[in-house]
């Protein structure tokens, strides 16, 4: 069982690689927007802006790195994946496969992540620390937490695609749901603008919220914005959502896939 | 001499990267691409006259579908010439286009989203028709293909054979002197298939039109065509009336004989047929027909073994073209 | 001359009645982009706000400025979006083979790539330009005389040929490589980050590249940062804007067009 889903990651891998255009395209665009939100950064705290904030403009600078980084290296294709098979009539005769469906479209995303580490994480990280110096973590402790964390944000960002892509077997002809979950997604995770910058009534409902756990929780953690207990504190918030998360797609996944065998898609 | 289509010394070359394999290849593909030089259309000469239907027939990857791009100016040859009414495609590519009626089996022109009609409509403002040869011509058209049945159906609710019907259409709304027809049947069931070999008839008969036809059926090239132009590795293999290729490619004939009981000894001693198969009773003599006649055969055999019945197979169009295959 | 652009006229007025056709066939369909793109949109210039609210104007730009900067930059992306969708999707034809049937008909092929697809969904992209760029308006002062007007538009349609040229040019290398997807991704999100966005932010080099060599810059910065009489970061230019965006859109459009030749004719060659 193993060995099927490392051949799916093993495939993804080759498949990335074949695509030396696609590959260069991938990295100038990530980078450009890894720029963007880090000469916004500066501009915001040039000539003495921003002197009553706890964090300085190093601060941010790594954190808007760290989090283009990571937009790159989070592949959850998992959504785009079960709309277009929805869309090609397909998704019937993948449930007949003996490999657990949504366990393949996971493979196929962690292959997918592990390529792109190499890909684009490592290229761009070395890009960034070229032009603007290397950013380290806050000490070595929150490196330690920042790892953990940022895969527990993968578990949330992957089973939330998931289940937006799970809308398309109820209202397909709504179209890719899953580019509205991104767009608040880019708003409410604190990926350009961290949360704990936007207004109070903001932050408390942000805080019910799985989103912010996403990106704002590991960044918090890698440039040392909280303390070792309150980082704790957050990744259990973080598995809490994953559980959530993970009951509710069960739940979604069972029903969905007795109304396409019944209906047979 | 009125020749629609003259082609001459027709080369096409192309550059194809190589894909290393696993891993390793990829990572060398992705450094440093190979490439190799394929020759698609190796010195191709032809020439076809108004009023023909020509099969243009081989094997996948002979170059067929690469020579009916350069007639049709979609690409260029790498040397060579081509004159379709006289004119290059590649030197005044909307004079001939203008003139030419192309339908590819497998890739429609039409909108998929939309009723039939509509697609019409945009090719009648595209070609320039005006509104009464546009509605004589639908007419005419309509009456041989039963347009009248779905031109107010989306595309994509027709069925296949309707598809294709509808593709004919658009590609002879304009009156094209010269119809190219790739894989016009296939996937088709045999009413399609007999409803579009009519039409070709039909348009060729009332208005002379000429007809280019590739296939892989070679029904279509048995009911339609008048000559075969077959290629094989680039080149032309074959070129002339069907009957005559099929008596120089095949000159073998079949007897099959059927037994009354087992026999020993089957062997004729005649030296121009030979035992080919076996089977139970049955027994599958090839002759060579310029050497003995069915008659002769026939007589030999009845003094010999008990027969029960008797029959001579011809070779079809389908031996010649295995044989043409094989052999180049 | 007058039958030929008749004759395009007249496709071009019929190729635009069946795309709309094409897309009310699928209506619900919109649903999606009616709710991602103003939230995308909105939300965008909201985070601005809450940087520059928290923090300082950002390059010399106060929020209303970046507001007036973002709704001029979405506005030309609308439009862009409505009349040369298709300049996004050219490795997609190349790979298909698409171009064999537009060189099968005696009619420009650039004409019919451009014409054969006028995408009104577009126009949801259009709404929120409109509504941010109103409000920026507002909260600029901005003074809406005839000469403004006129200023605007030549500013509009030199900054859709400006992107429209850059679409064309990026399509084309498609005709090469075979795969530009990505590139067409990338290139809309880089506009997005420096049409929307000041220029001002980013350091000179940057804004020189953008400025000289990919006239970005002229789409909505140049004549942004001359509307409002800011200081456009250093780069002073004689004449105003309202000459220089029509002129060079109007330059790079024609050498873009001159680059998707060059691929016609490799295309031809070569095949797909």
């Amino acid at each position: 069982m193993l060995q099927a889903y490392l051949y799916i990651a093993k495939m993804k891998l080759l498949t990335n690689l074949t695509y030396r255009f696609e590959w260069l395209t991938s990295i100038f665009t990530n980078l450009i927007l890894m720029l963007a939100s880090v000469f916004i950064w500066q501009a915001a705290y040039r000539g003495g802006g921003g002197a009553g904030e706890a964090l300085s403009v190093d601060d941010m600078v790594t954190y808007s790195i760290l989090s283009s980084t990571l937009g790159a290296l989070f592949v959850c294709n998992v959504q785009d994946t079960i709309y277009v098979k929805m869309r090609e009539g397909q998704i019937a005769t993948d449930l007949y496969r003996p490999l657990p469906l949504l366990g393949g479209y996971l493979a196929d995303d962690i292959g997918g992540m592990l390529s792109s580490i190499l890909n684009n994480a490592i290229p761009l990280f070395l890009f960034a620390a070229l032009f603007f110096g290397f950013p380290g973590p806050a000490d070595p402790l929150s490196l330690a937490l920042f790892i953990p964390s940022c895969l527990l944000s993968y578990g949330i960002l992957w089973l939330l695609s998931a289940l937006v892509g799970m809308v398309a077997f109820w209202v397909m002809e709504l179209g890719n749901m899953g580019m509205v979950k991104d767009v608040i997604l880019r708003v409410l995770s604190g990926a350009f603008v961290p949360i704990w910058f936007f207004p109070g009534p903001v932050q408390t409902v942000s805080a019910f919220l799985p989103f912010q756990y996403t990106y704002q929780t590991p960044l918090g953690i890698y440039i040392g914005r909280v303390g070792t207990y309150e980082a704790l504190g957050d990744m259990a918030v973080q598995a809490v959502w994953i559980a959530l998360l993970a009951l509710l797609l069960a739940a979604v996944w069972r029903r969905a896939k007795t109304k396409t065998l019944i209906q047979g898609g | 001499m009125n020749a629609v289509i003259e082609v001459k010394d027709l080369v096409k070359e192309y550059m194809i990267a190589k894909k290393g394999r696993g891993l390793r290849g990829s990572i060398r593909s992705l450094l440093m691409p190979k490439k190799t030089k394929v020759c698609a259309v190796d010195g191709i000469s032809f020439s076809i006259a108004a009023g023909e239907i020509v099969g243009y027939i081989g094997p996948n990857g002979a170059g067929k579908s690469t020579t009916i791009k350069m007639l049709t100016g979609i690409l260029h040859p790498t040397s060579g010439s081509v004159r379709v009414c006289g004119i290059s495609p590649q030197e005044d590519r909307k004079a001939v286009v203008g003139k030419l009626g192309v339908v590819f089996g497998q890739r429609t022109q039409l909108y998929w989203d939309l009723r039939l009609g509509e697609s019409f409509e945009l090719l009648r403002r595209i070609y320039q028709i005006d509104k009464a040869a546009y509605e004589a011509s639908l007419a005419v058209l309509s009456d041989v293909l039963k347009l009248d049945e779905f031109i107010d159906t989306p595309v994509r609710q027709l069925s296949l054979g309707q598809r294709m019907r509808g593709d004919l259409a658009a590609a002879m709304l304009h009156e094209p002197s010269v119809l190219f027809l790739d894989e016009p049947t296939i996937g088709l069931d045999a009413d399609a298939k007999h409803a579009i070999r009519g039409f070709i008839k039909e348009m060729n008969r009332e208005r002379g039109l000429t007809v280019i036809l590739t296939t892989h059926d070679l029904d279509d090239v048995e009911q339609l065509c008048s000559r075969l132009v077959v290629v094989n590795h680039g080149r032309v293999v074959e070129d002339g009336p069907i009957d005559a290729i099929i008596a120089k490619l095949t000159p073998h004939r079949l007897l099959v004989a059927e037994l009354e009981r087992p026999c020993e000894d089957l062997d004729l001693d005649h030296p121009a047929a030979t035992i080919v198969r076996q089977e139970g009773l049955k027994v599958w003599y090839q002759f060579e027909k310029s050497r003995i006649t069915a008659a002769e055969l026939i007589a030999d055999l009845s003094g010999k073994l008990p027969i029960r019945d008797l029959s001579v197979k011809e070779p079809d169009i389908e031996d010649a073209i295995r044989e043409v295959y094989k052999t180049t | 001359m007058i039958a030929t652009l008749r004759h395009y006229l007249s496709v071009a007025s019929c190729f635009a009645r069946l795309a709309v056709q094409r897309q009310l066939e699928y209506p619900l369909f919109l649903v999606s982009w009616l709710l991602m793109i103003p939230t995308s949109y909105f939300t965008g210039i909201w985070m601005l706000r809450v940087i520059v609210e928290r923090f300082q104007p950002l390059g010399g730009w106060d929020f209303p400025e970046l507001t007036f900067l973002y709704g001029l930059g979405l506005i030309s992306h609308g439009i862009l979006v409505v009349f040369f969708i298709n300049t996004w999707s050219i490795d997609r034809k190349v790979i298909n083979g698409e171009f064999d049937r537009l060189l099968l008909r005696p009619m420009n092929v650039f004409f019919q790539l451009v014409a054969s697809y006028v995408n009104f969904i577009g126009l949801i992209d259009c709404i929120p330009g409109i509504v941010i760029f109103a409000y920026g308006c507002y909260l600029t002062g901005f003074e809406w005389t005839a000469a403004a007007i006129a200023k605007l538009i030549l500013v509009l349609l030199g900054g859709v040929l400006i992107r429209a040229a850059l679409f064309i040019a990026l399509g084309s290398i498609a005709f090469w490589t075979k795969r530009n997807g990505a590139v067409v991704g990338f290139a809309v999100i880089t506009l997005e980050r420096t049409t929307m966005y000041p220029l001002s932010l980013y350091p000179y080099a940057l804004q020189s590249l953008l400025t000289f060599l990919i006239p970005i810059g002229f789409i909505s910065f140049y004549p942004a940062a001359e509307f409002l009489g800011l200081d456009d970061g250093g780069l002073e230019l004689p004449l105003s804007f309202a000459l220089w965006t029509p002129a060079v859109g109007i330059v790079s459009f024609f050498l873009a067009h001159g680059l998707f030749r060059l691929g016609m004719r490799k295309y031809e060659s070569a095949g797909s």
